[in-house]
């Protein structure tokens, strides 16, 4: 006759205290970050890829604007590919022949949301320019002087918030 | 003698704290944080674009009266501070450091110096070259912006409050000179 398996005793009560503690912490870590981070905006704003925003001190807050951004090998009006660029310089063809800093695909598609202008922000020609830090102010002037011609002189340069 | 009687530290002191309802505000939260909150903060620098027709209004109107500011800023020579007075203009140039790259400290300097002496003005105008990258353009911007002097401060009325008020503001407002230029 072998012996009775012994069977490992278990409480007569089978409830068991989750220890919650650490796992309080934690949230406590990641919701001081998450409130540390949070931005008091109305407006979120994403660069788009390839766009390395420069760093500056400035305290305002984006407001609702056409965006524009500009890349080292695009330019893009909201999340449309306007024209496109070579080692950070528009091709001969975008631009006009008797004036160089006349962009003409973005002048067209400038005038097209300034003439169909349905939000305050088109209305009052207000345009946030997205560019990368590397790129010179030769290439910004082109976008700026367009951007002016077609109807949109409040310009905002997005910035990245650091040191 | 009768000795003082200490309570002793019994089991029965102790108690857990329910962490429950913490962790269940907790777990609602973090997830509407997630989603809500931008990783990366972006501001904004504000500049009013010159329109032709506007530009040469503005132009006529103010020749005679206002002061105005000018930075001519080149890579090779550095940055030439323009000062406009009564139609008077007076130049001082801001070199470049002998390692390379913009005397920012000394341009702070410099218009720390000007905005003592003309603090009702608040708009700088900017000529850079083309070469400048935009990088730089956005450092010299900021040092225009605010003094690195803590102590110095500016006067400004605020009309909110009617009274005299104290900045560390210089020239917030940046306008592109060079910009309709060919």
């Amino acid at each position: 006759m072998g012996y009775k398996r012994r069977r490992p005793q278990t409480p007569h009560a089978a409830t068991f205290g989750l220890n919650i503690t650490s796992m309080t912490d934690m949230f406590t870590i990641l919701l001081v970050f998450l409130l540390q981070s949070y931005s008091t905006s109305d407006v979120q704003i994403t660069p788009e890829k390839g766009v390395s925003l420069p760093v500056s001190n400035v305290q305002i807050n984006p407001v609702q604007s056409v965006k524009v951004s500009l890349s080292n090998s695009e330019l893009k009006v909201g999340d449309r590919k306007i024209a496109s660029l070579t080692n950070g310089e528009f091709s001969s063809i975008d631009l006009e022949k008797s004036d160089s800093n006349f962009i003409k695909p973005l002048f067209s598609e400038l005038e097209k949301i300034a003439k169909e202008a349905k939000t305050p922000e088109e209305k009052e020609g207000r345009i946030m320019l997205l560019a990368d830090s590397a790129l010179n102010y030769g290439v910004l002037r082109k976008v700026m002087y367009t951007a002016s011609m077609a109807g949109f002189p409040k310009l905002k340069m997005a910035t990245a918030v650091g040191e | 003698m009768r000795r003082r009687f200490k309570p002793s530290l019994a089991t029965s002191y102790e108690f857990e704290l329910d962490l429950a309802p913490l962790l269940a505000v907790m777990v609602k939260l973090v997830p509407v944080l997630l989603v809500s909150s931008a990783f990366m903060q972006v501001m904004t620098i504000e500049t009013d674009l010159p329109q032709a027709v506007k530009e040469a209004v503005q132009k006529q109107d103010d020749v005679t009266k206002k002061t105005s500011i000018q930075l001519e800023i080149t890579q090779k020579n550095g940055i030439k501070v323009i000062l406009e007075e009564k139609g008077k203009a007076t130049a001082e140039m801001v070199p470049n450091l002998s390692s390379g790259g913009f005397d920012l400290l000394s341009l702070n300097r410099k218009l720390q110096e000007i905005k003592s002496h003309h603090p009702e003005v608040y708009r700088i105008e900017l000529a850079p070259d083309k070469n400048i990258s935009y990088k730089e353009l956005v450092k010299i911007m900021d040092e225009a912006r605010k003094t690195r002097d803590k102590d110095l401060k500016f006067p400004v009325f605020d009309s909110k409050l009617n009274k005299e008020v104290e900045t560390d503001y210089m020239f917030p407002d940046v306008v592109f000179a060079n910009m309709m230029e060919g």
